[in-house]
């Protein structure tokens, strides 16, 4: 079970968000 | 004040400001280019904006909201393949070589990129039938959705709410065209972010916090928490490729890296553009809150309009209902010049060969905007039944005859004219015949449409014969 009573599976669709975004961020500054 | 003169005070401000955005923006109109691309001259900030509010329409507000209510928390990946492969890999993929290659061509729209890049004269004419087939039943259905928002959450009756929403994009796109519709969809995306937020909270402290939000759910059936869930992979995965990566062939959405300034704006517009992006994932968690504070709603359509009156004062359910007005708006506005494009630059100007003017063209393109925004609200007042089949899979349409023509021209010199053409009429047939034999096995009918579209693009271009070398030098930037 991860955070907020969320089962893991479930709760990775947040950090995919929060991974897409630093992701971009990391583009833009470093393979741009 | 009532509820209802808070209500209509809050959008008759709104609507004056987009048809003072259209006037305004109507002064830079000289040539087509202005019309369609606005000169080429778009920053990162309004790009990236702009590409969220087109991308997401009421019906992802209302229609996500569903989702989130019938199945929960595992809906929040739709969410998730949004942000990751429908805005940030597009623009870190796409938006530069659209940049170069579009202006090495010299096209400002996507059949004519398909025509140019393939020489491939057909491909123009297919294409801008289906995109502005297509675009015009997905406009119905994005109206629609408008509609029944206002009844939903003011009581405005259906017809009336779909003519003044429809008339005031129309006013706004003839004016000030792709200006116009970029600088309303910046406007339009902070209040859709500003919207979904305040109601977020105030869901959230309704229902107690996300962990009180998990616990009722599980509760009621852990299905409602666990991922896939009520839902299944099936459904669930090929939902979210429809909406994730059928943005690879959207021309709406691919017009916006045809329109920045320079290849630099992709540095921060990427970055607006996925975090702007992210509230795609709140209505599918409003959606799941709903299931726990109202669990015995008639449809669940209902979802959100419900929690909206339960949650919010009438000052926050203005605002909300501002937002989901400005998500469904500022959708229509980008498919409606893309549609007029595709009637006015590839049909008549190239297609039919009809010499015009710029001046002429400008003034065709205006015209044609208002005809194409006209035929959709009228279809829209009363949608005869094949129409709202077909909304469904208006994405699925154009996704299969315009996504590997696109990808492959920007990234494969090996690809043919043949290829693209098999592709494209494969594709469509594909996704058609598909839905028509009623979609087996609960699949997308994008999803054949698309790998059978792949198939024949790579099969066909691998035994005719490629393009000349100085044709691709020329496209590649290498000659």
């Amino acid at each position: 079970m991860g955070p907020f009573q969320t089962p893991w599976l479930t709760f990775f669709a947040w950090i995919v968000i929060g991974g897409s975004i630093l992701l971009a961020i990391a583009w833009s500054v470093f393979g741009f | 004040m009532s509820d209802t003169a808070i209500y209509v005070l809050v959008l008759t401000v709104y609507m004056l400001l987009l048809v003072g955005i259209g006037v305004l923006t109507s002064r830079r109109m000289r040539n087509s280019e202005d019309f369609y691309l606005g000169g080429r001259s778009v920053g990162p900030w309004v790009t990236s904006l702009s590409f969220v509010a087109a991308y997401f329409s009421s019906v992802v507000i209302i229609g996500g909201g569903a989702f989130g209510y019938r199945f929960g928390m595992s809906t929040l990946w739709i969410g998730a393949s949004n942000v990751l492969i429908g805005i940030a890999l597009v623009w870190m993929v796409l938006g530069r070589r659209i940049r170069l290659f579009t202006e090495r061509l010299g096209t400002m729209t996507v059949p004519g990129f398909l025509a140019e890049r393939f020489k491939a004269k057909e491909a123009r004419v297919f294409a801008a039938f289906v995109i502005a087939l297509f675009l015009i039943i997905y406009n119905v259905s994005i109206l629609k959705g408008m509609g029944h928002a206002f009844e939903g959450l003011m009581g405005i009756p259906y017809i009336w709410a779909v003519l003044l929403s429809g008339v005031i994009i129309i006013l706004y796109v003839s004016l000030g065209g792709y200006l116009a519709v970029v600088w309303t969809g910046f406007f339009q995306a902070w209040v859709m972010g500003l919207g979904l937020i305040l109601l977020t909270f105030a869901a959230l402290r309704a229902v107690g916090g996300l962990t009180e939000a998990n616990v009722a759910l599980r509760t009621m059936s852990p299905g409602l928490v666990n991922t896939p869930g009520e839902w299944g992979w099936a459904g669930m995965i090929s939902y979210a490729m429809i909406v994730s990566f059928g943005v690879w062939g959207m021309p709406q959405l691919m017009v916006r890296f045809y329109s920045i300034k320079s290849v630099s704006v992709l540095r921060v517009g990427t970055v607006v553009a996925t975090i702007g992006g992210s509230m795609a994932v709140l209505p599918f968690l409003n959606g799941a809150i709903a299931r726990v504070l109202h669990p015995e709603l008639a449809t669940a359509d209902l979802a959100i309009p419900t929690l909206t009156k339960a949650v919010l004062s009438p000052w926050g359910g203005a605002v909300f209902l501002a937002g989901v007005i400005a998500a469904g708006m500022s959708t229509f506005a980008s498919v409606l010049i893309i549609t007029s494009g595709a009637v006015v630059r590839d049909v008549v100007q190239k297609g039919l060969g009809r010499e015009l003017s710029e001046r002429q063209t400008v003034r065709y393109s205006r015209w044609v905007s208002a005809l194409v925004g006209v035929v959709s609200l009228a279809i829209a007042l009363r949608p005869p039944a094949l129409v709202l089949v077909l909304t469904a899979f208006s994405w699925a349409a154009i996704a299969s005859t315009c996504l590997w023509p696109m990808l492959f021209g920007l990234y494969w010199k090996r690809a043919t004219r043949w290829g693209v053409l098999a592709s494209m009429g494969c594709g469509l047939a594909a996704a058609l015949i598909w839905i028509g034999i009623g979609s087996p096995f609960g699949l997308h009918g994008f999803i054949p449409g698309i790998v059978i579209s792949l198939v024949a693009m790579v099969a066909v271009s691998l035994v005719t014969e490629r393009l000349p070398d100085e044709h691709l030098d020329r496209v590649w930037g290498d000659g």
